[in-house]
C-alpha cells in the first residue's frame, strides 16, 4: 500500500456532475486513482457507479467537473483560458489509453474472436496486421481462448465472450481498465472463470477501476473499496475497512442486503 | 403386460440404452378421414382447370399470336430496357438512400430535417406522378447545363430518374431501420477502442445491418421490376411500351399482353432465386453458423 500511495495519479474525477434529463445522476464525484492501483466501486443500482465510468471516458459527457487520465482532460481542452468541447478524433485518441468492458460484452457481432481483438490495434493505432494478431492469439491463449480464435461470438458462452472483449481491450495496451459490472449478466457458473481472468490482469500490474456486485472479488483483489449511493461517493478505503467495518449506515445496510 | 412386450429383446438382442425400436413404441391410431379437405381441393382443381380451360380455348386470346411474339427482337430489346431501367434504379437508389439513412440518423438537425423531408416526399408522392413529373422537367427548366432539357431527359433518363428518386425513399427507411436494430453496446464498444463515431457508424454498425436489410431489399427489387413498367406511359421503351407498340399496330391487344405478362413472371421468378441465394449467403457470413463461418474465412485466406 505504501508504494501505491507514492505511485502518481493515473485517473482523476473531481466533482463530477451528470444529469439524465431531469435526473441528478452524479453529484459531486470525487475519485482518486494511482498507477497499479485496483479500484472496486460497489453501491445499489442507480447509485451512478455504471454512469461514472461511462463519463470517465466520455461515453456520456460530464455536465460539470473534471475528469483526468494521467493529468490530460478526457473530452475538454483548454485553449488560451477558455474550455472547448474537444474534437470527436481527439476524443478518440485519448480513449485509446481506457480500456473498457461492457455489461453485455458488446462484441463485435459480424467478427469471429480474434478479429474482434485485432481490430483495434489494426484499424486504429494501425500496427502490422501480422503483429497485431500474434499479440492477439496471445492475449486470447492468456484469457483461455487459445481454441476459439475463429469462433463468432454468437458460438461462445457469455463467460467465454466476457473474456474476449477483457482481451479486446488490453490488445490496445491501455494504461488504465475499467469493467462495469463484468460478470452482472452471467449465469452464476460462468462469474468464476470471468473473475479469474480478472484477477489476472490485476496481478499483471494493471490500473483497474471495478463496479461490481462481487463482495468476495472486492475483498480479495482490491487495493481500496469506493462505496456510492445517489450520485456521491460516500466512503471508501481498504476492502477490509469498508466491507468489515463500514463507517456510513448507508454502507452497512447495502452490504447487508448484498451478503 | 405391454411394458414386457416393449421391451423385449428383439432377436435375442437387447437394446443399447437409448436405443428404441421406432415401430415397438409407435402410436397406431388410424387417421381420422378428412372429407372436408378432399371436397376443397376437388373444387379448387375444378375451378382452377375450367379458368385454364376459358383460357386456352379462348379464340380472343390467340396463343399462336403470343407464341409468335415471345421472342421477338422488339419484344426482347423491352425486356432487356426494363432490366437495365431496374437495376440501374435499385443501385443509385440503395447508394442514396444510403446517404439519407446517415442524414436521418445524424446528430445535425438540420441535415437530419432534411433526411426526413427526402422520405417524406419521394415515398409519398406516387411513383406515377414522379415519373410525369421527370417526363415534363423541361416545362420547369426549359435548359439544364445549356443543353435543351427535351434531348437531355429522354423517357428512359426520365423513368430512371423517377425510380431511383422514388425507391430510395423506401430504402432509406429500412436501412434506417437496420441500423436501429444494431444495439447501441456495439457503437459504445467501437469508440471505447478509440474509433470516432463517425468510423463506428461506418465500420461496425452499417456492415451488421446488411443481414437486416438484404430480405426486405430483395422484395423491393421485385416491386421495382414490376414498377418499371409505369414508364410506359412516357415511352420509356421497356417491355410495355414495346408490347403497346405492337400491339398498336396490329390490334392483337391481349395475345401481346400474355407476352409481357409471362415475361414479368419470368423475371419476377428469377429474381426471386437469386434473393433466396442472396439471403442464404448473407445470414450465413454474418456467423450465425459454425461451418458457414469457416468457410467464410477459408475464402477470404484463398483470396489473400
Amino acid at each position: 500500500m505504501s508504494t501505491l500511495t507514492e505511485a502518481p495519479t493515473m485517473l482523476r474525477v473531481e466533482g463530477v456532475h451528470k444529469w439524465m434529463g431531469h435526473n441528478h445522476v452524479l453529484r459531486g464525484v470525487d475519485l482518486e486513482v494511482r498507477q497499479g492501483e485496483i479500484v472496486c466501486i460497489l453501491g445499489p443500482s442507480g447509485s451512478g457507479k455504471s454512469t461514472l465510468l461511462r463519463c470517465i471516458n466520455h461515453l456520456d459527457p460530464v455536465d460539470g467537473g473534471v475528469v483526468e487520465v494521467e493529468s490530460e482532460r478526457i473530452g475538454y481542452e483548454t485553449r488560451r483560458g477558455t474550455l472547448y468541447e474537444q474534437s470527436e478524433r481527439d476524443v478518440a485518441r485519448a480513449r485509446r489509453r481506457i480500456g473498457m468492458v461492457f455489461q453485455h460484452f458488446n462484441l463485435f457481432q459480424h467478427l469471429t474472436a480474434l478479429e474482434n481483438v485485432t481490430y483495434g490495434p489494426v484499424k486504429v493505432l494501425r500496427r502490422p496486421r501480422a503483429e497485431a494478431v500474434a499479440h492477439g492469439r496471445e492475449l486470447l491463449a492468456s484469457v483461455g481462448l487459445g481454441q476459439k480464435e475463429d469462433s463468432y461470438p454468437s458460438e461462445l458462452s457469455g463467460g467465454q465472450q466476457q473474456r474476449v472483449a477483457i482481451a479486446r481491450a488490453l490488445a490496445m495496451r491501455p494504461q488504465l481498465m475499467m469493467f462495469d459490472e463484468p460478470t452482472s449478466a452471467l449465469d452464476p457458473e460462468l462469474v468464476g472463470e470471468v473473475l479469474a481472468v480478472m484477477k489476472r490482469v490485476a496481478e499483471g500490474g494493471m490500473t483497474m477501476v471495478v463496479v461490481t456486485h462481487e463482495i468476495g472479488f472486492a475483498r480479495e483483489v482490491a487495493d481500496r473499496v469506493v462505496f456510492m449511493d445517489q450520485g456521491v461517493v460516500v466512503e471508501e478505503g481498504t476492502a477490509s475497512e469498508v466491507l468489515d467495518d463500514p463507517r456510513h449506515e448507508r454502507t452497512a445496510s447495502f452490504l447487508r442486503r448484498v451478503r | 403386460m405391454n411394458l414386457e412386450r416393449v421391451a423385449a429383446p428383439v432377436a435375442g438382442r437387447l437394446p443399447e440404452q437409448g436405443e428404441v425400436d421406432r415401430r415397438s413404441v409407435a402410436v397406431k391410431a388410424r387417421r381420422r378421414p378428412r372429407y372436408g379437405q378432399w371436397l376443397t381441393a376437388v373444387l379448387a382443381l375444378a375451378a382452377f382447370a375450367a379458368l385454364v380451360r376459358s383460357q386456352a380455348t379462348n379464340p380472343n386470346l390467340d396463343w399462336a399470336v403470343t407464341g409468335q411474339y415471345l421472342f421477338h427482337p422488339m419484344i426482347l430489346d423491352g425486356i432487356k430496357i426494363t432490366l437495365l431501367l431496374s437495376v440501374l434504379s435499385m443501385l443509385i437508389s440503395i447508394v442514396m438512400a444510403f446517404v439519407v439513412a446517415l442524414m436521418t440518423q445524424s446528430q445535425n438537425k438540420v441535415a437530419s430535417l432534411i433526411g426526413r423531408a427526402y422520405v417524406w416526399f419521394f415515398r409519398g408522392v406516387p411513383m406515377l406522378v414522379q415519373v410525369l413529373l421527370w417526363f415534363n422537367m423541361a416545362v420547369l427548366f426549359p435548359r439544364i447545363l445549356g443543353q435543351d432539357t427535351n434531348t437531355l431527359i429522354s423517357g428512359f433518363t426520365a423513368g430512371l430518374c423517377a425510380l431511383s428518386l422514388a425507391e430510395s425513399g423506401y430504402m432509406a427507411e429500412i436501412i434506417r431501420g437496420g441500423i436501429l436494430s444494431v444495439p447501441p453496446g456495439q457503437t459504445d464498444a467501437a469508440v471505447s477502442i478509440g474509433l470516432t463515431r463517425p468510423q463506428a457508424l461506418r465500420r461496425i454498425v452499417l456492415p451488421q445491418t446488411i443481414r437486416v436489410i438484404i430480405p426486405p431489399t430483395g422484395n423491393q427489387f421485385i416491386g421495382l421490376l414490376k414498377a418499371s413498367a409505369l414508364v410506359s406511359v412516357i415511352g420509356g421503351s421497356d417491355l410495355l411500351t414495346k408490347t403497346q407498340l405492337i400491339y398498336g399496330q396490329n390490334f392483337k391487344i391481349l395475345p401481346l399482353l400474355a407476352v409481357a405478362t409471362i415475361w414479368y413472371l419470368a423475371l419476377v421468378s428469377i429474381a426471386s432465386v437469386g434473393q433466396h441465394f442472396l439471403e442464404r449467403h448473407f445470414s450465413a457470413s454474418a456467423g450465425h453458423r459454425k461451418a458457414a463461418g469457416s468457410r467464410g474465412r477459408r475464402t477470404r485466406k484463398a483470396t489473400s
